[in-house]
């Protein structure tokens, strides 16, 4: 009895003591700038094997806070988190990240996370304290829109009923259809073959893609679901797409369910000049490598991030960058669409400190300044949020197989 | 002790007819023609081309099956023991052929000729070989000590063995597809319409050689003889002066020698491998072989057969997502009206 007593109060003074370190800090590190300090915190996968995705975005809301040290007398600082677990994003991590984001009142908003499973953790931790997240990478659609197949329900994961989320990457539901669009406006590939792995966004890809080849005058001639687990054997269906005078095979699938295997076994059925489309899943060396000697360059696939390379206006920016952050990791895909998403969340902040009268404006406020965003022109594309948190006009980049790898051809805005 | 006896007689003997009524073997064919009529619909409507072309896909799938679910039965046949580690036996060859295959100097995209073909016969030996003695391992490391053990341990060390070579299949080339390099070149006759590939023909012919050569041996020689005696009354066999355990290790070896070729031709068919492959592969073979009646050779060749031919033209003229459900239905109802199998009447186990 005399013993627990003695280390309650133990711990007890602990807490006092970190308490007391906590409070200290707080006036110390605020002294820079007149009115305080609002933090902008970002949550990645940034060490071990994810460290090539996360690290990226991380470097470019460093890069966006580095620019923009002072919003109207507010010193912007910068507040890394790393959601990775030996190596691997990490949805429990992620939650507990933003646990601490929350209970740190200066936290006023977070740009991430990068993987949709740590969004699905994450979005309840952040509603219940109406903080935002822009997240640069997240595409499934299940975040924001509600479809019979959602599990969860975007509304279960805002347990608030007001939206703290928001997104610049295009959902799943937009790859098919600008599949579809590119099929037939750039290829003139109107008849079609479809497949899928018959996963939620294999078969959601597919079906999304046949719908809008027939919504534009063209024809699904062959649609087959595949349990990819007991099938090897791809070439009934393509015999079936030939006869039946397929222009073009789309698969809704990934390089993990057998995707790029099909392509492999088109060649002895399809002359090779026939595309074969897919969405990001088979954007990898994966893909290339079930192929075979197949692999050709009429193989393309979609992707729901920006390449701000593409843009010759944002040379000098990325110039900036680069001579700033130097590691191998910092300039990756989604660099400048976390560069983008810091943005979209100071340019916020900066209004919501206007609506504040000039005072730390309250979290809430700057949820609703970031929804208020209006046609934001940024290095990825030009951003406004619809009321789920969709961007209302992603850009959609399409890839191509080149010469051993794949290589970038356009990226135009879609609607939803 | 004398109505139990007479009761296991009775039943052995249903069984041996092969069925449980009339009425239910008429049910049988009936559904059978039911479906013949669907298929036959289908079949006019797309062409005879169509129809030709699938029919050498199936057969190539068909004797892929076979091959594999040859092991099982074998097993089954001599034992009783379903062999849960030959699919991954299976698995490990094509793992291993793809291997080989670089080795041997032999490569993606490039001209096929004698040596070519050499160097892939050499390749195809040596997958078989190691797969035998792999497999022959397996028996003297897990089943073998067990081999008076009551039924369910060495069911679960074969589980077990399985399980175990899935991990090592996985350590060996990690969790992705792997890519099986396309040696066999694409080209084919074309027979009225359809293209019958230089790949099929190698397939089909592969599997039906080496079908025509175990049946031989199996018929023919001493050892195929202590095989059936061994799997007749081992009791008696061992009496008789048989090794039994020579016998069965011979047992596991050949069996495993079919599902290293199954392994290798397999890889060749489809260019593709996968570390836990022997589950669902091996899945379709056991059903095959309990299809044309467990521990029968010829009914598993048939087992094996016919679920590639329902494999290909279901995915071929119907709805592919229903191909598995198909399959099964098709292996519960004939369970049902003939539970052993296909073949399981006509010739006693081997």
């Amino acid at each position: 009895m005399h013993r627990r007593w003695l280390s309650a109060t133990a711990i007890l003074a602990g807490i006092a003591i970190v308490a007391a370190a906590c409070g200290q800090a707080a006036p110390s590190s605020g002294g820079g700038a007149d009115k305080g300090e609002i933090i902008i915190a970002s949550n990645f996968p940034t060490s071990g094997a994810d460290r090539a995705s996360g690290r990226g975005p991380e470097a470019g809301v460093a890069y966006a806070v580095q620019l923009n040290g002072n919003i109207k007398g507010f010193k912007i600082t910068h507040k890394p988190y790393d959601d990775a677990v030996n190596g691997v994003h990490d949805p429990q991590k992620g939650a507990q990240n933003f646990t601490d984001m929350v209970g740190n009142t200066k936290v006023l908003g977070v740009v991430g996370p990068f993987n949709s499973n740590v969004a699905r953790a994450t979005i309840p931790v952040a509603n219940r304290a109406s903080l935002v997240m822009i997240s640069p990478s997240n595409t499934n659609e299940c975040l924001t829109q509600d479809f019979p197949y959602c599990d969860p329900k975007p509304a279960a994961l805002r347990p608030t009923g007001k939206n703290n989320y928001f997104r610049i990457a295009a959902p799943d539901t937009v790859q098919g259809p600008a599949m579809a669009d590119f099929s037939i406006d750039t290829l003139k590939a109107t008849k079609v073959a479809v497949w899928s792995d018959n996963e939620t966004f294999g078969k959601g890809v597919a079906d999304n893609f046949g719908k809008r080849i027939q919504a534009k005058g063209g024809q699904v001639v062959v649609r087959q679901d595949f349990d990819v687990k007991s099938t090897n054997d791809f070439r009934p269906f393509l015999q079936r797409a030939k006869d039946a005078g397929a222009q073009a095979i789309y698969a809704g699938a990934t390089s993990a369910t057998k995707g790029c295997i099909p392509r492999a076994q088109m060649k002895s059925i399809f002359t090779t000049d026939i595309p074969y489309l897919g969405p990001d899943g088979i954007g990898d060396t994966q893909c290339i490598k079930d192929a075979g000697d197949n692999a050709t360059a009429n193989m393309y696939f979609t992707n729901a991030a920006a390449e701000a390379a593409q843009d010759p206006a944002n040379k000098a920016l990325i110039d900036d960058f680069k001579a700033k952050f130097t590691q191998k990791e910092d300039l990756g895909a989604y660099t400048f669409p976390g560069y983008d998403c810091a943005k979209i969340l100071l340019d916020a902040i900066g209004r919501a400190i206007d609506l504040a009268g000039g005072k730390m404006p309250t979290r809430d406020q700057v949820v609703q300044a970031v929804q208020d965003t209006k046609g934001l022109k940024l290095s990825t594309g030009t951003y406004s949020f619809d009321k789920n948190g969709d961007p209302t006009s992603a850009t959609m980049a399409f890839y191509q197989y080149k010469g051993g790898d794949w290589s970038f051809v356009k990226q135009f805005s879609v609607g939803q | 002790m004398g109505t139990i006896g007479e009761a296991i007689r009775q039943r052995r003997s249903l069984l041996r007819s092969g069925g449980t009524g009339l009425i239910l073997n008429a049910g049988l064919v009936l559904l059978v023609a039911l479906f013949g009529i669907l298929l036959i619909q289908r079949i006019y409507d797309q062409g005879a081309s169509f129809f030709l072309q699938i029919l050498a896909f199936a057969l190539a799938n068909g004797g892929i099956y076979a091959l594999i679910a040859l092991g099982y039965t074998m097993v089954y046949g001599i034992i009783e023991l379903i062999n849960f580690a030959h699919g991954d036996v299976f698995a490990f060859g094509t793992f291993l052929s793809a291997s080989l295959i670089p080795i041997f100097g032999l490569a993606e995209g490039q001209a096929f000729g004698p040596g070519t073909a050499l160097a892939l016969v050499v390749v195809f030996v040596v997958t078989m070989l190691v797969c035998g003695v792999l497999n022959v391992s397996i028996e003297r490391i897990a089943y073998r000590p067990l081999r008076n053990a009551p039924r369910l341990a060495p069911l679960i060390t074969a589980v077990g063995m399985s399980f175990f070579l899935e991990g090592v299949l996985f350590l060996w080339k990690g969790p992705s597809n792997v890519h099986y390099p396309d040696i066999l070149p694409s080209a084919g006759v074309q027979i009225f319409g359809a293209t019958l590939g230089v790949k099929e023909v190698v397939v089909l012919v592969i599997a039906v050689v080496l079908m025509v050569a175990l049946a031989l041996f199996v018929d023919r020689t001493r050892l195929g003889k202590a095989m059936r005696a061994t799997a007749q009354d081992r009791d008696a066999a061992l009496l008789m002066g048989i090794d039994i355990d020579q016998t069965i290790a011979a047992t596991f070896f050949i069996g495993a020698v079919l599902a290293g070729a199954g392994g290798t031709m397999f890889g060749l068919y489809y260019n593709t491998s996968v570390f836990d492959l022997g589950f669902s592969a091996g899945l379709f073979a056991f059903t095959a072989a309990v299809f044309g009646g467990i521990g029968n050779i010829y009914g598993a060749a048939i087992g094996g057969m016919f679920i590639g031919i329902i494999r290909s033209f279901w995915d071929g003229y119907f709805d592919s997502a229903w191909t598995d459900v198909v399959i099964f239905a098709i292996l519960i109802l004939t369970l049902v009206f003939r539970p052993t199998g296909i073949m399981g009447m006509r010739v006693p186990e081997k």
